[in-house]
């Protein structure tokens, strides 16, 4: 969205460091572009371009609200103009919170998987117990997800001895990350953001990182939470990182299209491997991986 | 749900406050500063600039015209609202942890840190509303705690008695006149009480502790009424208006921050059931561990201030206040 614009640095000249003003224009389709300039790190000027939709919301609010709304700005922001200052404040990334009651069970699979994922450092892979549904470290007929997953998996019955083979790759791969994760192999300092256990934190964790699948021949019809649905029983704990269906930029409609992230690359197997060909709202949904977006130029 | 998330500190957020109507969020920060902000939409009232310490503790008083905080430059201050000028200030020997509003307004108490040679100290002063800086410097009252020191404190309903939570884990009633010691548990948590927060009603509040719970009490007869055990240090626990909920936060000590990974720091806000004392939801978000948690006066969104220095404003979803995590045993609220 935002485009560079590599200004001649010629230091003599004056209005280096003075910004041109921001514009707004009103285009026919309702569509405000806002043109905002600011400087970068490197003292650079920068263009902003924004396209925004304007909607405008009516609150009944109490008298003493509506006169607080109008008291001037005081204190740093002594004559800022109205409105949210971008340097103060910033809209997060959509949370999905649901209210609903932890499943026990689900959560100490979760624990006893990650005390087994633990463990497969040391004991070879194969003891452990791995559930056929989930790949959890329990038995099948424990498996918390069973009621979820039980269609799917005859809907997929035919991939079952692959499954079998990726399950005990995953979690000899898993053993394999468990390792640096441990501490300082060898003495070599790691840095937190690479030790195992997935990515550092960050608030604004960059989704190119997450295993994310493309799901294409979608129903028009599904939206977000659908999709959602769809690809939460296999992620663990049932998080998924992102669900999402692309839609038009400016008429909101479905392209018919969506991406799904998990938080680990297990899980994502797994979809792959289950929902590829799955039948949903009449149509045979396709999924890929998501292939990274190329730089843009 | 989309956070609203407000980059008005440089340093960790130690408490943060909504007014009465809940369109207006203080928020107090060891860099000195109190920022107030708009709810709605985020935008950034004002700052609140005088103080020359961390600021520990801030309140709002029911009308939205005043602001009391108390820092660690030893003074508690009385702003005004709306233009962000310092009316008064109160001096005392030790820094300031907790300030509070009286029901009525016309009280305020204070909390003095405990240092060597000086006790911990409540003092409840009387406000003259009408021109606050006119305001008596000398207090009411002066409750010298010879125990354990008070970590926090609010007044009870109807503003005669004062509730506090202690160091030792100890919570106790003051009869605010006298300043006698009516009722104590001593043994109601097991370390540091970090939070205390009142029930919408008033009939009941929640306190959080280090000890990795929060308990319901009782205002009249601090009886327990709820246990809350999780599996992380608790600094702060709210109640829910509207929806019977309440929000821990909390998460690894900062100064141990560095040596966890993060996904075991769990900087997560907790959502547990009130009555079924049982987990339901989590909100993430923060890197750091959530010192302060604040939740709208009529439920419909919450805040949380963490180590890492931002606040996060979440307004609830449409799902939150259809949700009944225990089905047809709860019964359905009308927004």
């Amino acid at each position: 969205m935002a485009s560079t614009t590599p200004h001649k640095s010629d230091w003599a000249e004056d209005d280096e460091f003075e910004l041109p003003p921001t514009t707004e224009t009103l285009g026919a389709d309702g569509i405000t572009t806002i043109v905002s300039w600011k400087f970068d790190e490197n003292d650079k000027k920068v263009k902003v371009t924004r396209r925004v939709r304007r909607k405008l919301q009516t609150q009944l609010v109490s008298h003493s609200i509506a006169e607080r709304k109008a008291w001037p700005k005081f204190g740093d922001d002594k004559g800022k103009p109205a409105g949210p200052d971008r340097q103060t404040t910033i809209i997060g990334e959509n949370l999905h919170f649901k209210i609903a009651a932890v499943n026990r069970a689900a959560a100490e699979a979760a624990a006893a998987a990650d005390a087994a994922a633990a463990d497969a450092a040391k004991a070879p892979a194969g003891k452990a117990v791995v559930c056929r549904l989930c790949k959890g470290g329990h038995f099948t007929a424990k498996c918390p997800y069973k009621d979820q997953l039980a269609e799917l998996d005859s809907a997929a019955a035919g991939l079952g001895e692959d499954d079998e083979a990726a399950a005990a790759g995953g979690v000899r791969a898993a053993g394999g990350l468990a390792a640096p994760g441990s501490g300082a192999v060898g003495g070599k300092y790691v840095p937190p953001g690479q030790r195992g256990g997935g990515p550092g934190e960050s608030m604004f964790r960059s989704r190119d990182d997450l295993p994310t699948l493309r799901v294409t021949s979608l129903s028009f019809d599904a939206e977000d939470d659908d999709l959602r649905s769809l690809f939460e029983p296999f992620a663990t704990f049932g998080r998924l990182a992102r669900a999402n269906v692309v839609r038009d930029r400016e008429t909101r409609e479905s392209k018919g299209f969506g991406f799904v992230s998990y938080e680990n690359r297990k899980d994502a197997e797994k979809a792959l491997a289950k929902m590829n060909g799955y039948g949903y709202d009449s149509l045979i949904l396709n999924v890929s991986w998501s292939q990274p977006r190329e730089p843009r130029p | 749900m989309k956070p609203i998330i407000l980059q008005g500190h440089e340093r960790s957020l130690t408490q943060i406050v909504f007014n009465a109507e809940g369109d207006l969020l203080f928020t107090a920060s060891k860099d000195k500063i109190v920022n107030a902000w708009y709810t709605s939409n985020g935008e950034r009232l004002g700052t609140y600039n005088g103080h020359n310490g961390s600021v520990w503790t801030v309140a709002c008083d029911s009308q939205t015209r005043y602001l009391l905080t108390g820092a660690a430059d030893s003074t508690m201050k009385l702003w005004e609202v709306s233009t962000g000028k310092c009316l008064k200030t109160w001096e005392f020997l030790t820094a300031v942890t907790r300030v509070a509003w009286s029901e009525d307004d016309e009280m305020a108490l204070c909390i003095t840190e405990q240092r060597t040679g000086q006790p911990s100290v409540i003092r409840t002063f009387a406000i003259n509303l009408a021109d606050p800086a006119a305001s008596s410097s000398t207090p009411l009252k002066e409750i010298i705690l010879s125990g354990s020191k008070a970590t926090c404190a609010l007044w009870a309903p109807l503003s005669e008695h004062i509730l506090t939570g202690h160091e030792s884990g100890k919570i106790a009633k003051y009869d605010a006149k006298t300043g006698e010691e009516v009722n104590a548990v001593h043994e109601s948590h097991r370390a540091n009480i970090t939070d205390i927060q009142l029930s919408p009603d008033g009939t009941y509040f929640i306190t959080s502790s280090k000890d990795k719970t929060a308990r319901i009490f009782d205002s009249d007869t601090l009886e327990e009424m709820k246990v809350f055990a999780t599996e992380t240090p608790l600094n702060s626990a709210c109640i829910t208006p509207l929806r019977p909920y309440i929000i821990l936060g909390g998460g690894q000590d900062a100064m141990n921050v560095t040596t966890t990974s993060s996904r075991a720091g769990k900087f997560e806000s907790r959502f547990w059931h009130k009555l079924f004392e049982e987990e339901v939801g989590r909100v993430k978000g923060h890197f750091g561990p959530i010192n302060t948690l604040a939740c709208h006066p009529q439920g419909r969104a919450y805040a949380s201030g963490a180590e890492d220095g931002f606040v996060r404003v979440h307004w609830f979803d449409e799902s939150y206040f259809r949700s009944r995590p225990f089905g047809d045993l709860e019964p359905e609220v009308e927004v």
